[in-house]
């Protein structure tokens, strides 16, 4: 057996099966804090596996389209630019929207990308490109990338779900999906409840019993993969081995959980709420968790619709991003805003903005990120990019830069290796930390 | 004199302006229009020209959309989302005192009939009166709640004055009105149009609307509300526009109109001096201007406007109301058809 080697020293040669059998990695998932992992830890390699296996992804979704010029790339005093000043921030030569001035104080944890050009300003074709850093193909369903992360950041082991996906019933929800990643990369959609559905014991079966039956289903399995191994058997029983891991995660969805002192800090608002449950999450090693704030598409009323919406972003995020540091996670987690596109520089008859995906924005804060960078730039009255134009694969490569995953690698359906990313896409190092 | 006839509406005049004009106020006895813009600046055009050009006025102005403009005399005040207030003279063109009024964006500016006072609201859902002549402040009035019932910025948008001057009405974004004694800024009643505001607590989680425009009747009893009902996709201003009449003092709706044949907001309305009708204006992507029976509440007419109508005033012979609008100034005449000579048989109108 060939051994997959995570450095280049025989020394530090370890399979990603013997890293999992650690018997310590077992406990990893939740909190990660006992003398076991410290010993695993000398071993340099696997301190590094298990730091990227540590990273969690918190994407923000701005889902219906949340305007550049409001947020991250302002255009005071331009025909284009609104009503809305620029505001200084904690990095001297960058200025934000006004509309944002909590996160105006937290631009060294964060880097501002002004030049996406995305080509796709249709609602369904934009979430799509969006969430999968490609185009559609018709022969392949691409994983998106919570799917991705899930894969790459999670842990066989874990007792908590890999993928988190927060998007109530608001306009645009989508459940996004794991494609040919299969449904172990799945997420746990959340749309009427904060907490899963059906996560729950049933009342009349006593948790003894529940334990006893997943005994027996456990020993029957291996009596039968003892003798017939297959990666299906195999991936059966893992499944079964998550469930009871997985039901007691429910109490991760429960805010009532915080002290009210952290509840406030988040502020009262859904959006603000799930930030919350967002990092109450990857604190317990969930690596990738969305939060869907929609809905974002104002074509009429842009400004009074962005003054709602980025007080509730401003706050949610800027709170995420101080818990986050406060605990010490923000160095391992990486927060995403994004949407399906931006919106039109010009400002129609009701006051509003449409579609535009030619020239908008998006921000990476905290692991592997470069805080206080701007990177490209758009027109003076953002029509088009000027510098650094990037496509949606070129930010999926930085993402999973950021995170330490190659960006370079491939996987196979069938025979035909598909990269993480869309051919010819690399990441923006000018970003990376 | 001509009297008004709201079924002779006609467009008149249209004259095309840089940026969104988003307020305008009338120099009486003129066709002469100064306008607050999106590009920052206050101009000053005249309508009466054959091809009206704008006039910049010059001097240190707003740093951002100017969305109120009033004249007390010969003196024009301007508010912007900047939060200041400009007082300007009109002949020169130049700004005569600067006052940082607001904490937060200005939504209108209004002056007394009198032309005493000049009354502001900004989103700091403070209403402050200014006196007109010397721009010190009088009272400020303190009544509407600064967030939603969901936890978001309200906004403070509608200010009128009664005709005689005394009293004056503040509505914000959830549809809360409050009617005022000018003189000792004590609140004398409130009223609520709730409809006004669409809070959508599913789709899109959040709000859209609010108390637009309002206006007293000539004789100071009523008070009418202006807005927009309830939207189905609070993306677009695809809900009827709405008039909500209210007798302030018994606290009672008199009217309630929810007009589906112009949709959108009602940005502004006026009652004539006289006569036995009401206009208002407003727009979703197009414009439109609709005259109701004071008494009755029914269409007397309705007309498209050529952009979404921001603000408008009427003429003081009010049979024309001048409209500043998306990237477009309008005139729109509704005169009477002059009485024909006595040898004549006169025509059904």
């Amino acid at each position: 057996m060939v051994n997959t080697r995570f450095c280049g020293s025989p020394d530090h040669g370890v399979t990603r099966r013997s890293f999992l059998s650690v018997p310590a990695i077992a406990g990893v998932s939740a909190f990660a804090a006992n003398m076991r992992i410290m010993d695993a830890l000398k071993n340099p390699c696997l301190a590094g596996e298990l730091k990227r296996q540590q990273k969690s992804v918190i994407l923000l979704w701005l889902g219906g389209g949340a305007s550049q010029f409001e947020t991250w790339d302002p255009k005071p005093g331009r025909p284009t630019g609104g009503p809305f000043r620029s505001i200084a921030t904690d990095i001297p030569s960058v200025q934000i929207s006004e509309l944002m001035p909590k996160m105006a104080q937290r631009l060294k944890t964060t880097a501002i990308i002004r030049s996406l050009n995305t080509r796709n300003a249709d609602h369904g074709g934009g979430t799509s490109l969006m969430e999968t850093g490609r185009a559609v193909e018709a022969a392949i369903d691409y994983p998106d990338l919570g799917a991705l992360i899930a894969r790459e950041l999670g842990r066989a082991d874990s007792q908590v779900p890999d993928y988190v996906s927060m998007y109530s019933e608001t306009e645009g929800r989508h459940k996004g999906g794991a494609g040919f990643l299969g449904a172990r990369y799945a997420p746990t959609f959340l749309t009427e409840s904060m907490i899963p559905p059906n996560i729950r014991r049933q009342e009349s079966l006593a948790d003894v019993d529940h334990q006893e039956r997943a005994d027996l289903q456990k020993l029957l399995a291996k009596r039968f993969s003892d003798k017939r191994y297959n990666a299906s058997v195999a991936s059966h029983g893992m499944a079964y081995e998550r469930v009871r891991g997985i039901m007691a995660s429910e109490k991760l969805f429960d805010i009532n959980q915080e002290p009210q002192t952290a509840r406030d800090f988040y502020g009262p608002t859904q959006f603000q709420e799930q930030c919350l449950i967002a990092r109450r999450l990857v604190e317990a090693g969930v690596p990738f968790v969305k939060v869907a704030r929609a809905w974002w598409d104002s074509h009429g009323q842009n400004f009074e619709t962005h003054l709602e919406l980025c007080a509730d972003l401003d706050q949610g995020m800027s709170a995420l991003l101080d818990d986050l540091k406060q605990r010490g996670l923000l160095d391992s987690t990486l927060v995403i805003t994004l949407a399906e596109f931006g919106r039109t520089p010009n400002i129609n008859a009701s006051l509003g903005r449409d579609h535009f995906a030619s020239a908008w924005s998006c921000t990476l804060s905290g692991c592997g990120v470069k805080g206080g960078a701007v990177y490209g730039k758009t027109d003076p009255d953002g029509h088009k990019v000027e510098e650094g134009e990037m496509k949606s694969g070129d930010l999926f490569a930085t993402i999973f830069a950021a995170l330490g995953i190659d960006y370079k690698k491939e996987y196979h359906v069938g025979a035909r290796p598909i990269p993480i990313v869309d051919f010819g896409c690399k990441p923006v190092t000018e970003i990376l930390a | 004199m001509t009297t008004a006839d709201p079924t002779k509406f006609k467009v008149a005049k249209t004259a095309r302006v840089k940026g969104i004009a988003m307020c305008v106020a009338n120099l009486p006895g003129t066709q002469r229009l100064f306008f607050g813009s999106s590009d920052f600046k206050v101009y000053e055009i005249d309508m009466a020209a054959e091809k009206p050009q704008p006039v910049e006025f010059t001097g240190e102005g707003h740093q951002s959309y100017v969305t109120g403009a009033a004249l007390a005399g010969n003196v024009l005040v301007t508010g912007s989302y900047d939060g200041r207030l400009i007082w300007w003279d009109i002949e020169k063109r130049e700004p005569i005192r600067s006052v940082q009024a607001h904490g937060k964006w200005i939504r209108n500016v209004i002056a007394s009939p009198d032309g005493k006072v000049i009354a502001s609201v900004a989103d700091d859902m403070l209403c402050k009166l200014w006196d007109a002549a010397s721009g010190n402040p009088l009272q400020t009035l303190v009544e509407h709640k600064p967030m939603t019932p969901h936890h978001f910025p309200s906004m403070l948008f509608a200010v009128a004055f009664s005709p005689d001057s005394q009293l004056l009405a503040t509505g914000d974004k959830v549809g809360h009105i409050a009617v005022w004694d000018a003189a000792s800024g004590k609140k004398v009643s409130e009223l609520e149009a709730p409809v006004m505001y669409t809070w959508d607590p599913k789709q899109r989680r959040h709000s859209i609307g609010g108390i637009r425009s309002l206006a007293f009747t000539a004789d100071g009893k009523q008070v009418a509300a202006g807005g927009i009902g309830t939207i189905g996709n609070i993306d677009h201003l695809d809900g009827p526009s709405r008039v909500e009449i209210f007798d302030w003092a018994a606290k009672t709706r008199v009217h309630e109109i929810s007009d589906t044949k112009f949709k959108g907001l009602v940005e502004q309305i006026v009652f004539p001096k006289s006569g036995n009708w009401f206009v208002c204006a407003g727009g979703d992507n197009g414009g439109f201007a609709s005259f109701y029976d004071s008494q009755t509440g029914k269409v007397v007419h309705q007309d498209k406007v050529p952009m979404h109508v921001h603000k408008f005033v009427l003429n003081d012979t009010q049979d024309t109301l001048f409209a500043a609008g998306h990237d477009q100034i309008a005139v729109v005449e509704f005169k009477a058809v002059p009485a024909a000579p006595a040898e004549t048989p006169a025509t059904a109108s």
